[in-house]
């Protein structure tokens, strides 16, 4: 039996090898590893289609100084998978760099093995500040992280929020709860941070189980907290949990303030209908913004529609596309596959704010973070997740919720 | 500082919030305890099942806009097959063999189900669009929502009559006989294998009865089981293994130390409250609140 099982996993391991490497030997091999299956699929795949849209955009071009990119997917759905993945790649695939990757624990994980590989690893979407805060020398990301979602949010309050309100930011009583996972702790953690440096009030914080089936008690504890503006960083399940328990508590804040995931969300504003209008969200860049501050945003959105036949499912594919394009720019202009000279190109490379479709600008960091990425301000008006802040890329004014 | 009167409301208020809570527990939890305490089976697959029946719910509000109560009775047969095929097509083959591979065929059927939903429903979360049962009532300075309330009644009086069952009819005895001792209740004649399969197949059941009662309230995607087992695994062990007035105690149990710790210790750590109580109570009663005792199997 085990027999068997290994045969056949030796014939599958050939056909795909076979299947999607159709490369020659002065091709460039690049690594896509995001999670393909399993529940972070849709949102790994839509960061694939960001990269994909780069590659070929590149491609068409001439590829990287005459040479035809070729995409290698690796698909990971936790970090166990993500370091076998990140081996097949760089020892077997033998990849110049990789592309990755959407979700933190899967990043993390794979850059660990590609670091003692020397393989450089383009991280393009997922948000932990830590994975490039480990001192790696040959990770690098393109995209903003969890300090610039939180810090973003407590800027929004004095910028944004409260002038809408016209009420005196300080006057304001910020609740902040966040799911327990490493997502919402490091959120939840930096809002607090933040909101104590600028001197504003926060009446409760709070953990709570993301798999909770119930947050009464969390409803109430904030309601009697008296609660002005309730900022939420959460999946999907909780947030429609704390909506809705609210409503039934009968407690109105003034503001919700999420961060991404579920706040995001076509399903989670069909299902709570007239409830989301007025509901902020800070999150990557989304493809509603107002193109005059996004140059290529316009051709971006085309390109996509017309590979893929739909509008793009979320801001993830334009974050993966402009980080990729910016990333193969830096791989023509090291013209070389050694780490060093890439880490030195990297290092080099500038893009002033507002000069690619996600308006971000590039310079990275010794460790490697690009600190010209940024999140913007969305609001939910009349059914549709509009950009209110900042203003250059505003697509509607900020309206007073209901 | 607060006073008096509104600690006293949010005080009831809590109670209430924690009591409603132990009523979806329990809903959950009766057809678990049944298939725990008569073919003794750790069932891993008994949130899929939920899941799977509140997917069937959702289409059938979707498609032929029945209301999840309405549809609650086909998904409790659907599942009921579900359930009695499960036994007796993956359980009962291994059933002399050790009782960890029964447990690894639940997880495998489990993990099964939840990669098939997220084959073809994805990771999005949906939710039947339906009013009755969603309304708020104001009860003085009290709130609830109405299919709390009616989960809450329902889950009792599944409770009585499930007891009822297994207490006064053949069938509900042969049950019992069963959970007792399966070589002796062989020998007085009971069916073993045809009745394990009815015993499945009705706790599968009452868990789709349960996902009617529970759309009304909760959005469904693929891990949505795994939400309300865990706990319901938690009340079944804590109110006796096939008890189900323990079930049911249990839960209600469960249900006012979440609502309650949430408040006044913290949502963070009101897991930890009641995993704490819950080792205390079986460090003094190894077998749950109403467990039949050191005698069974």
């Amino acid at each position: 039996m085990i027999k068997n099982l290994k045969r056949i996993s030796a014939v599958l391991g050939c056909m795909t090898v076979i299947a999607i490497t159709p490369a020659k030997a002065q091709d460039i091999k690049l690594g896509a590893l995001f999670p393909f299956s399993g529940g972070l699929a849709l949102l790994g795949d839509e960061s694939y289609r960001g990269v994909k849209i780069a590659v070929d955009e590149r491609n068409a071009a001439g590829g990287i100084n005459g040479k035809k990119i070729v995409l290698i997917k690796a698909d990971a759905v936790d970090a166990n998978q993500a370091v076998g993945e990140a081996r097949r790649l760089t020892s077997v695939e033998g990849v110049t760099a990789i592309f990755g990757s959407f979700a933190s624990g899967v990043s993390s994980a794979a850059t660990q093995v590609t670091e003692l590989a020397g393989v450089p690893y383009f991280e393009l979407g997922a948000v932990a500040d830590t994975i490039t805060g480990r001192g790696l020398k040959y990770v690098f990301r393109s995209n903003s992280t969890a300090k610039n979602f939180a810090d973003r949010s407590i800027e929004s309050i004095i910028k944004v929020v409260a002038p809408t309100l016209k009420v005196d930011p300080k006057t304001l009583k910020l609740a902040i709860i966040y799911e327990d996972g490493p997502y919402g702790t490091l959120v939840g953690g930096f809002q607090k941070e933040e909101a104590k440096r600028l001197g504003l009030t926060v009446v409760e914080s709070q953990a709570y189980s993301g798999k909770s089936v119930d947050l009464s008690s969390l409803v109430l504890r904030v309601k009697s907290a008296g609660a002005d503006i309730v900022l939420q960083t959460s999946y999907q399940n909780d947030t429609l949990l704390f909506f809705r328990q609210s409503a039934t508590a009968g407690y109105k804040p003034r503001a919700f303030i999420g961060a991404g995931g579920g706040y995001s969300l076509n399903d989670i504003a069909q299902t709570l209908g007239a409830a989301i209008e007025g509901v902020y969200d800070v999150d990557f860049p989304q493809i509603t913004m107002n193109a005059a501050g996004a140059p290529g945003l316009k051709e971006f959105v085309a390109a996509y529609q017309k590979q893929f036949g739909i509008q793009p499912r979320s801001g993830h594919s334009l974050v993966n596309y402009v980080g990729a394009k910016a990333f193969l720019d830096i791989l023509a202009k090291a013209n070389s596959t050694d780490k060093d000279k890439i880490r030195q190109t990297v290092l080099a490379y500038r893009q002033p704010v507002g000069s690619n479709a996600a308006a971000w600008g590039f310079h990275f960091g010794e460790n490697g973070q690009n600190q010209l990425a940024s999140t913007n301000l969305m609001q939910w008006q009349h059914g549709k997740l509009v950009t209110v802040y900042p203003e250059s890329v505003a697509s509607a004014k900020p309206i007073v919720g209901n | 500082m607060r006073s008096l009167g509104a600690t006293v409301s949010i005080f009831i208020q809590l109670l209430l919030n924690g009591l409603l809570l132990g009523g979806a527990y329990a809903i959950v939890s009766i057809g678990l305890t049944l298939i725990f305490g008569v073919v003794r089976v750790v069932n891993f697959a008994h949130g899929e099942f939920l899941m799977i029946g509140m997917y069937a719910v959702w289409l059938l509000a979707q498609h032929f806009g029945l209301h999840p109560y309405v549809s609650a009775l086909l998904v409790a047969l659907l599942l009921f097959v579900l359930g009695a095929s499960m036994q007796r097509f993956i359980i009962q083959p291994l059933l002399s063999a050790d009782p960890h591979i029964q447990v690894f065929a639940t997880i495998g059927v489990s993990t099964a189900l939840l990669n098939l939903a997220l084959m073809v429903f994805g990771a999005d979360v949906r939710k039947a669009d339906v009013v009755f049962g969603t309304e708020s009532l104001m009860v003085g300075p009290l709130t609830l929502v109405s299919g709390q309330l009616i989960t809450f009644v329902v889950a009792l009086v599944v409770a009585a009559g499930m007891h009822l069952f297994l207490q006064r009819t053949y069938t509900g005895r042969a049950f019992r006989a069963l959970a007792q001792n399966r070589m002796a209740a062989a020998l007085m004649g009971v069916n073993v294998n045809s009745t394990y399969v009815l015993a499945f197949g009705i706790g599968a059941g009452l868990v789709g009865l349960a996902s009617g009662l529970l759309a009304v309230q909760y959005p469904v995607f693929p891990t949505v089981g795994q939400y309300f087992v865990l706990t319901a695994f938690v009340i079944v062990v804590l109110g006796g293994m096939g008890s189900l007035p323990g079930a049911v105690i249990g839960s209600l149990f469960i249900g006012l130390i979440d609502s309650l710790a949430g408040f006044y210790i913290g949502p963070d750590l009101k897991e930890v409250v009641y995993f704490l109580i819950f080792l205390a109570i079986l460090i003094v009663r190894p077998t749950g609140l109403f467990g039949l005792g050191r005698g069974s199997e």
